[in-house]
């Protein structure tokens, strides 16, 4: 389903020097599988997981989803694909402060003006589904941190995606609230979500319902 | 003639678009040269957003010029004031050789940049762009007019002498003038009146026949029974002089600067008509005929304002 042919990204540090964050990374991601990128900071994580969910492009290579090449995609079509295929979960949860936690969830569907009924619908069912019903109306910078976490998973999951990529999860999250996400985790594999999860945190280690975890070091798989 | 302070003005403006043309230039050489769209290395995701920065580059050049046309229009009248002879732009064009063909020129690239843009539109709408080449070829012929184009408004504007006498429009645009312009007050101005009208209704036609290939060439065919009959006929009307045909003085206070929205509808009108050919969507020719119908709508008061003023026609 998820195909990354000789993959490279790199980033320019300065006019003559370039970081290269990604090596010519081969990886294939059935549909389905619930995938760990394991590795230390700066290793390329994150980096895969954006370039996957449209957000930047490859130096080089491609990255194919369903047989589609999105590393060629115009912006439009880019913005498209995420809005249909894509929920991602931030290390930071990028969460709108100023808004309350419906109108952050609902965030990713105004783009597609749905009939406020449905709207409606998808926002009740997500929030039921993460336990945050009882915040709707809250503004977010007034949640703690999982609760944050809920709402970010929960405007990921809001438009249905195939796929879900969550990055550096439970960065900031303590043991209990990182093994809650584990369990939702868990939830949305149910669900066959394809879901990668970009993480150091070694609570995501040996799971037995991770399909593979894949280890990157310097740009590399290893 | 070149310090005067608002050709100096345009002059700046045409080397900083010089400046970027040759930007967007290069880059698309290199992208006609190197482009290709199977490729996945990173020389092409390199031209990719090297086309980013060329495309911009040249909305940029056509936003800015829209106005520097009129603003151009505006400083050949403004110029009539200083020349012997002129009573308006048309004398400051018929001043040097270089004028009609500058005034063409300009209005042919202001086109190709609009079509140029058009299909650089039509290609984002795309999923994945499939003309890119083409698009960038299409600019290089674009970049050697419009280069052609400054460097001959450079030679028009130091041209130009004050001391020279120049004919005034009143000369140039009458059935006695020497030129090509004298054979069109000698064609039938009802026939000249039943193509103008015809053609709107063959517009509104194929507009309800959905044809936009006939679409596109009514359009284009309004525009010349447009421009021939607004300079025989309705431009009298503007002026309430039979014997005054210049289609320049409209663009002047006296008139309200009638001039500069009958252009910019006619104008406008012919891009979404001819636009159309290369598009499926409707709103380009629904565009085109709204703009069409306020220009003859316009014109067409004209004419019946002033007979029912004075009970003649001219």
């Amino acid at each position: 389903m998820i195909e990354l042919k000789n993959l490279s990204k790199s980033y320019a540090i300065s006019k003559e020097q370039t970081s290269e964050a990604l090596r010519g990374i081969d990886l294939k991601i059935e549909e389905g599988e619930l995938v760990i990128l394991k590795g230390p900071s700066g290793s390329g994580k994150s980096t895969i997981l954006s370039l996957i969910a449209a957000l930047s492009k490859p130096t080089s290579g491609d990255v194919l989803v369903d047989g589609k090449n999105i590393s060629k995609l115009s912006d439009d079509f880019a913005a498209l694909y995420r809005g249909k295929n894509i929920g991602f979960v931030f290390q930071k949860y990028n969460l709108l402060a100023n808004l309350s936690v419906a109108q952050n969830i609902t965030l990713p569907l105004i783009p597609l003006n749905p009939p406020l009924h449905e709207l409606e619908a998808e926002l009740e069912s997500v929030m039921q589904m993460f336990h945050i019903e009882h915040k709707k109306d809250v503004m977010v910078s007034k949640l703690s941190g999982g609760e944050q976490q809920r709402v970010a998973i929960a405007r990921a999951c809001i438009n249905d995606p195939k796929i879900i990529l969550a990055d550096e999860p439970t960065a900031n999250l303590d043991k209990t609230l990182s093994l809650h996400f584990i369990e939702i985790l868990k939830e949305l594999k149910a669900l066959n979500k394809t879901i990668i999860v970009a993480t150091h945190d070694p609570l995501f280690f040996g799971l037995d319902f991770v399909d593979r975890e894949i280890e990157i070091a310097d740009g590399a798989l290893v | 003639m070149l310090l005067h302070p608002e050709v100096l003005a345009i002059l700046l403006v045409n080397t900083l678009f010089f400046l970027f043309a040759l930007i967007a230039f290069v880059l698309s050489v290199r992208i006609v040269l190197f482009y290709n769209a199977d490729e996945s290395t990173s020389l092409q995701y390199k031209l990719q957003k090297e086309g980013y920065l060329a495309s911009t580059i040249i909305k940029f050049i056509f936003i800015l010029k829209i106005p520097l046309f009129l603003f151009f229009v505006f400083t050949l009248d403004s110029l009539s004031n200083l020349i012997t002879g002129a009573m308006c732009a048309a004398g400051v064009v018929d001043a040097t050789v270089y004028g009609n063909y500058l005034f063409v020129l300009k209005i042919l690239n202001l086109y190709l940049f609009a079509f140029w843009l058009m299909l650089h539109y039509r290609e984002s709408k795309r999923e994945v762009p499939r003309y890119t080449k083409e698009k960038y070829i299409f600019f290089l012929l674009l970049f050697i007019l419009f280069m052609i184009e400054v460097a001959v408004e450079f030679l028009m504007f130091d041209a130009i002498e004050l001391d020279k006498m120049v004919d005034c429009c009143g000369t140039l645009y009458s059935s006695t003038s020497a030129s090509y312009i004298s054979t069109l007050f000698h064609i039938n101005t009802p026939l000249l009146l039943g193509l103008f009208y015809a053609n709107g209704v063959l517009l509104l036609l194929f507009y309800r026949l959905k044809n936009r290939y006939f679409f596109a060439l009514a359009s284009a065919l309004f525009f010349v029974s447009a421009l021939l009959s607004l300079i025989a006929f309705f431009g009298t009307y503007i002026y309430e002089l039979p014997t005054h045909h210049c289609p320049f003085c409209f663009l002047q206070k006296e008139y309200y600067y009638v001039g500069y929205l009958l252009y910019a509808l006619l104008f406008t009108s012919t891009f979404y008509g001819v636009a159309s050919t290369f598009t499926d969507e409707k709103r380009g020719m629904q565009y085109s005929l709204l703009y069409a119908l306020i220009y003859m709508f316009i014109v067409s008061a004209y004419v019946l304002s002033y007979y029912f003023k004075t009970g003649v026609w001219l």
